[in-house]
């Protein structure tokens, strides 16, 4: 920010501003009082008369910026700065790269990425996708790999320009994967591209829960499914999870894709059943583990076989869960019974 | 280790006496949020009455109040107040009510002790509608031409369950004529919120993530306490593929990663041609021995560190769903006494890091869950004492 007076700038001068009122002066004792930086308590004294005379101007635009930088998650001056921007007729791009800037300054706020949608939701400024997006996203997730505000307004860029089949789309979550196979949001975002709904469906947006008699096991179920995409992004799971067999993310992917499709757990037994050794001395995932016993005890009559699965976790390899494993071994018993 | 007791009850009178660094100025839209944390903690802690006087409380009160917006619901700080005088049609927009904050002030004045008789309830639950969306979700606040801004976010939900909770009650009495949210929407809402893992995204399709399963939950839990003529939820009834998945998903989240040390290394050399001699090739995980892991805490989403905050949502979830007892106790304790304690009081959000009043307060909660000795019972949902809770339920529209 650069270092200025309001008070004495004289395209101030007409404005008288408005000082924070805390209640102080009617018995109140405020909470959570933050010792203020002079400066932050002038630019919102300032921010309160230009927003009570409703004013949309070039220097009203001026002081947002101000005091966004000492305050990016003030609600109201993000609204109020969109307000301002379509009002003046500004040059949307320009915005953009002012906002480039901020947001690699202030990873984890919430509201740059509000402001963000707002602007690239004007078809009028931008009818088609410049790569500059993709390209500044990618920067970002340079930053912090799993920002979720990102993977958010990633996601909402996808359903508003339906990328769903664009390459750069899928290359980029590739690339993230390839660098690394424990992002989980990329997996999620792939997860999305390839099985998310592609229409803007009135109940948010899971596939197969619009309709009311749809039952709730049905939602999250394909009506239709490409066998083959389904098919291919199996297999390319399978080589994800040799690359670190102890990372959760593709396993749990793998469960998606094969519950989407309406398929079941034991397609893959044979690759699982390579993962645990016969007796259960050699065992190279835990993940496959739990996955074999899923399919125990799916298949019926396996229960057995299924709570030996259940008691190496809860015995040798995932001791944290101790008592989660307990819980499941009696729910073997429970639907045996 | 030991919880630190006097250590704490020192450090939320320093944030409540005295001012917060002006660190917290990029937080100063949260103020609500941050009177919650520090009220409540000292509410949980026991002390809240001993350590104030009635005049303070009295004061607090009235700064709550002070933030009420004329048209119902609260500011999240008093620093968009422009004066009533200067407020009119054309600028109330930029000084709206706020969804999370009006939940917030509301606990607030019930950890207070209040009676919530200055609150507007018939304004403010005519206003609560205007802020959810077709799709069922809610949104932060109404901008220009009452549209709702703020994601859509399951944050929103849980704070917009919570405030038609605190102010419709049992009996909805004095309500007449005010339309209520929209409740089966919001429920199809955060039902198509469960992602493939079993968790809840902050939207559909999004990635799970403990905080979010909290907010899901919590909205659920507190929509069918006051309504009993909602259609069974599978998401909070056991047996059902939702349940489950989604409690395979919170239990998971507890790790013994408390730090950002690399994971073992990834195998992108594995020799072999095809999948089966390659999975041939591949070591074998070691057996891992229990007394070697001291101490797990837990993350919001996969293959993230432990972070303090999330022993409160996972397990606040998991107490809803009445099966806290499936975590391992012990070592959630061991992780937030031994490595997010801090010595001037208070938690940090990971091992080592200083103290926040979010950190501080959720830490301090999830060992209360635990029964901790010193600490109030919480109740989950409403992530206040059940003593407030209760006072609560002594409200009028409570009574039949």
């Amino acid at each position: 920010m650069e270092e200025k007076d309001y008070s004495t700038d004289p395209e101030w001068a007409d404005i008288t501003p408005i000082p924070l009122d805390d209640g102080s002066n009617s018995g109140a004792a405020p909470l959570a009082t933050i010792a203020y930086p002079p400066e932050y308590l002038e630019l919102t004294s300032y921010l309160r008369a230009v927003m009570a005379a409703n004013e949309m101007s070039e220097r009203a635009l001026k002081l947002t910026q101000d005091v966004i930088s000492m305050n990016p998650a003030h609600y109201t001056v993000w609204i109020y700065r969109a307000r301002i921007l379509f009002a003046l007729e500004k040059d949307l791009s320009e915005e953009l790269e002012w906002l480039n800037q901020v947001s690699l300054k202030y990873l984890k706020n919430y509201q740059i990425w509000g402001h963000r949608q707002a602007l690239m939701s004007s078809r009028t400024h931008f009818p088609e996708l410049s790569a500059k997006e993709p390209d500044f996203l990618m920067e970002m997730l340079a930053q912090d790999a799993k920002n979720y505000h990102v993977w958010t307004y990633r996601h909402w860029l996808v359903r508003h320009y339906r990328l769903w089949d664009s390459p750069r789309e899928l290359e980029d979550v590739e690339a993230l994967i390839k660098a690394d196979v424990r992002n989980n949001s990329a997996w999620n975002h792939r997860y999305m591209l390839r099985f998310g709904p592609r229409e803007n469906e009135p109940d948010g947006g899971m596939v197969n829960a619009g309709k009311a008699q749809t039952t709730p096991a049905e939602k999250g179920v394909q009506s239709v499914v490409d066998e083959d995409v389904v098919d291919l992004e199996l297999r390319y799971t399978q080589e994800q999870i040799l690359r670190a067999p102890e990372n959760r993310s593709p396993w749990w992917y793998a469960r998606g894709v094969i519950h989407a499709a309406n398929r079941k757990l034991g397609e893959w037994e044979g690759f699982v059943s390579q993962f645990v050794s016969a007796d259960g001395n050699s065992v190279k995932s835990s993940h496959a583990v739990e996955w074999l016993a899923d399919v125990y005890a799916e298949t019926g009559g396996h229960n057995a076989k299924a709570a030996d699965m259940l008691t190496l976790l809860k015995e040798k390899y995932d001791p944290i869960r101790k008592n989660y494993w307990d819980y499941r071994i009696r729910q073997l018993d429970v639907v045996s019974a | 280790m030991a919880f630190h007791t006097e250590r704490h009850v020192k450090y939320y009178l320093r944030c409540l006496k005295t001012f917060l660094p002006s660190l917290y100025t990029s937080n100063d839209s949260n103020r609500m949020l941050l009177a919650y944390l520090t009220l409540s903690g000292l509410d949980v802690l026991g002390v809240l009455h001993d350590k104030t006087t009635p005049t303070e409380r009295q004061g607090y009160i009235e700064w709550i109040y002070h933030c009420q917006v004329p048209s119902g619901g609260f500011r999240g700080f008093s620093g968009t107040d422009f004066g009533r005088e200067k407020l009119n049609r054309e600028n109330a927009v930029w000084d709206p009510a706020n969804v999370p904050a009006t939940f917030f002030a509301l606990v607030n004045l019930l950890v207070l002790g209040d009676d919530l008789s200055r609150v507007d309830r018939r304004a403010c639950l005519q206003w609560l509608p205007k802020t959810q969306r077709a799709d069922g979700s809610f949104g932060e606040v109404l901008g220009v031409d009452g549209r709702v801004e703020g994601g859509r976010d399951l944050r929103y939900c849980c704070c917009a369950a919570g405030t038609r909770y605190i102010l419709r009650g049992r009996s909805g009495k004095g309500l007449e004529g005010v339309d209520d949210i929209n409740v089966a929407q919001l429920i199809s809402f955060i039902e198509a919120c469960q992602t493939y893992d079993g968790g809840m995204a902050e939207s559909p399709f999004r990635e799970a993530h403990g905080g979010h399963t909290y907010c899901a939950i919590g909205s659920l839990t507190l929509l069918n306490r006051i309504s009993s003529d909602l259609p069974p939820m599978p998401l909070l009834t056991p047996g059902t593929r939702q349940f489950e998945a989604m409690l395979a998903f919170l239990v998971s989240r507890q790790t013994a990663m408390i730090s950002d040390e690399p994971e073992d290394e990834v195998l992108d050399e594995i020799p072999g041609t095809s999948l089966d001699e390659k999975i041939h090739t591949l070591p074998d995980i070691t057996p891992e021995a229990g007394d070697a892991i001291p101490c797990a805490g837990f993350n919001g989403r996969c293959n993230k560190v432990a972070d303090t905050c999330y022993s409160f949502w996972n397990e606040a979830s998991l107490l809803m769903l009445d099966r806290l007892s499936l975590v391992d106790e012990t070592r959630n304790r061991r992780y937030l006494l031994e490595k997010t304690q801090h010595i001037i009081g208070g938690f940090g959000k990971c091992a080592g890091e200083p103290p926040d009043l979010l950190h501080a307060y959720f830490g301090m909660v999830s060992l209360a869950f635990q029964g901790e000795p010193g600490l109030k019972r919480v109740d989950p949902s409403l992530g206040a004492s059940e003593s407030a809770a209760r006072h609560l339920e002594s409200l009028p529209w409570w009574q039949p």
